[in-house]
């Protein structure tokens, strides 16, 4: 069988943050529960960056890294999302183009809440070991924003219970049959899947749901999606077969205590071990999430870069790797990486450009929540203010950047910020 | 073993996840989000409580009830059934 996985991974984390801790102050919430979050900061999408700006922002190095006929290679384009902006037309179209790829490929979206990036690779992923185009790639961007304030002068409220922890972000990840940062075990999956009602997005600006159904949801799907992937894969053990976990990442405390719950149904580990093991393991994933907050379905793809960027890759490791979506669909699957593709992430700077962004104060950050600069699902025409928030202005860090300019007649126009 | 046998284990559990509460009585009209036990803690509870019971389900069934007596119940019900 051909190998396949990810050949290389970009996430961008917005231009703009705010402090969770200077947040939680500010809207007076209780301070040790925050600190059960495990969350430092939280990235704030300005009124000028949507899930195609994120996205492009995202994928953009990895396709400028290519040559002419690598790049022409790219024949499938998969949005992941839950943060849509047509009903009809996917961000892949929009995206597509504004990397400038060429028109023999597939152009389309997923959603399936946050394990809509998993959905996404593993497509991308079973196209190449289906070996019906070989060497071909397929670029699969998990891009989500969340602007849930804007539905009327209730939603603020509503939204709080989530206000800390929801965030922004895309990774992008190229798949091959060249997968020098990530490669698949092929087969290695679970799954488990059932109707339920625990989070949602009814309408275009806001979240309905409820926190325990969805932890409760995701405490099932975290057992369950393991012991069929135990079911498929012979001999497995979670204690020693797999060197790093990790999970999609709401917040870093549901990560825990979903680790926890793991550890002692599966293996009866003691508190202790559990502990011990949570740092040593899972902790790495949190690294990136702790910056930028609930990434929705780039968020396992982020735990995976948070992984690789800060764990020892010395030799060759395992990395068990948990997919949740509300509604729900979840996964448990592997693969092996090494000094390497470690080698290869670091290249992006993925830290650094977290560290670039602007930090809002939390006067500037009301005034976007208000979002009367926001256009709003099925806005036909639409001109924005660039300078809302003249210090976050992407054009102050290095890099290009992509920022929506315009709507006309529907169609969202974007420009370089250089 | 009854319903008000259950009530105690819950709440026993509750004091070994959330040790703050040392002192505070806790009966069957609380909630444990009032008083006080955060989202992942109350799951916690949940999950040692089934354990102490015996009981293996799925936790989306434990989904309802609104406060403890009314958790009681359920539970005492999952074990009859």
């Amino acid at each position: 069988m051909i190998a396949a996985g990810i050949e290389s991974l970009n996430f961008y984390g917005g231009s703009a943050f705010i402090d969770v801790h200077e947040l939680c102050m500010y809207r007076g919430l209780d301070m040790p529960r925050f600190e059960n979050l495990l969350m430092k900061e939280k990235t704030v999408a300005l009124p000028y960056e949507d899930p195609v700006s994120f996205a492009v922002n995202a994928a953009l190095p990895l396709v400028t890294q290519l040559s002419e006929a690598e790049r022409s290679r790219i024949e499938m384009v998969i949005t992941c999302t839950e943060s849509g902006i047509d009903f009809g037309k996917s961000l892949s179209t929009y995206v597509h183009g504004l990397l400038g790829l060429k028109p023999n490929c597939r152009l389309f979206e997923i959603k399936q809440a946050c394990y809509s990036g998993t959905a996404g690779l593993q497509m991308a992923i079973n196209f190449i070991l289906s070996g019906t185009s070989p060497g071909a790639k397929a670029l699969v961007i998990a891009t989500d924003i969340s602007r849930f304030a804007l539905a009327d002068a209730n939603a603020i409220e509503e939204w709080a219970y989530s206000e800390p922890t929801s965030g922004a972000g895309a990774v992008a990840v190229l798949v091959s049959d060249t997968p020098w940062l990530w490669r698949i075990d092929p087969g290695a999956y679970g799954n488990h899947a059932f109707e339920v009602m625990d989070t949602c997005r009814p309408g275009p600006d806001n979240e309905a749901g409820n926190a325990d159904l969805s932890l409760m949801a995701y405490l099932d799907c975290c057992e369950h999606a393991y012991r069929d992937y135990a079911r498929r894969v012979e001999a497995v053990d979670l204690r020693s077969s797999f060197d790093y976990l990790c999970f999609h990442t709401p917040f870093g405390g549901m990560v825990k205590g979903a680790h926890r719950q793991l550890m002692r149904k599966v293996v009866r580990a003691t508190p202790s071990e559990t502990e011990e093991d949570f740092n040593r393991r899972v902790s790495p994933g949190l690294s990136f999430g702790q910056r930028v907050g609930n990434t929705a379905g780039a968020s396992v793809l982020l735990a995976l870069a948070g992984t690789m960027e800060t764990a020892d890759f010395s030799q060759p490791r395992r990395i068990g790797m948990f997919s949740y979506g509300s509604g729900c669909c979840s996964e448990f699957f592997s693969g092996v990486a090494d000094a390497g593709g470690q080698q290869r992430l670091h290249q992006m700077a993925l830290g650094m450009a977290l560290d670039q962004r602007y930090r809002l104060s939390m006067e500037e950050y009301e005034i976007l929540l208000r979002g009367n600069e926001v256009i709003r699902f099925g806005t036909r025409d639409a001109r924005f203010d660039h300078q809302i928030v003249p210090g976050a202005w992407p054009a102050l860090v290095t890099g290009k950047r992509l920022v929506l300019d315009r709507v006309d007649a529907y169609h969202r126009e974007y420009r370089w910020a250089e | 073993m009854d319903r008000n046998d259950v009530l105690a284990i819950i709440v026993e559990k509750i004091r070994i996840v959330e040790p703050a509460l040392e002192g505070q009585a806790i009966g069957a009209e609380d909630s444990m989000a009032e008083i006080g036990v955060d989202s992942m803690s109350r799951q916690e509870v949940l999950i040692l409580s089934m354990e102490a019971l015996g009981l293996n389900l799925p936790m989306v069934q434990l989904f309802g009830p609104r406060n403890l007596g009314e958790l009681a119940d359920l539970l005492h019900v999952k074990l009859s059934g």
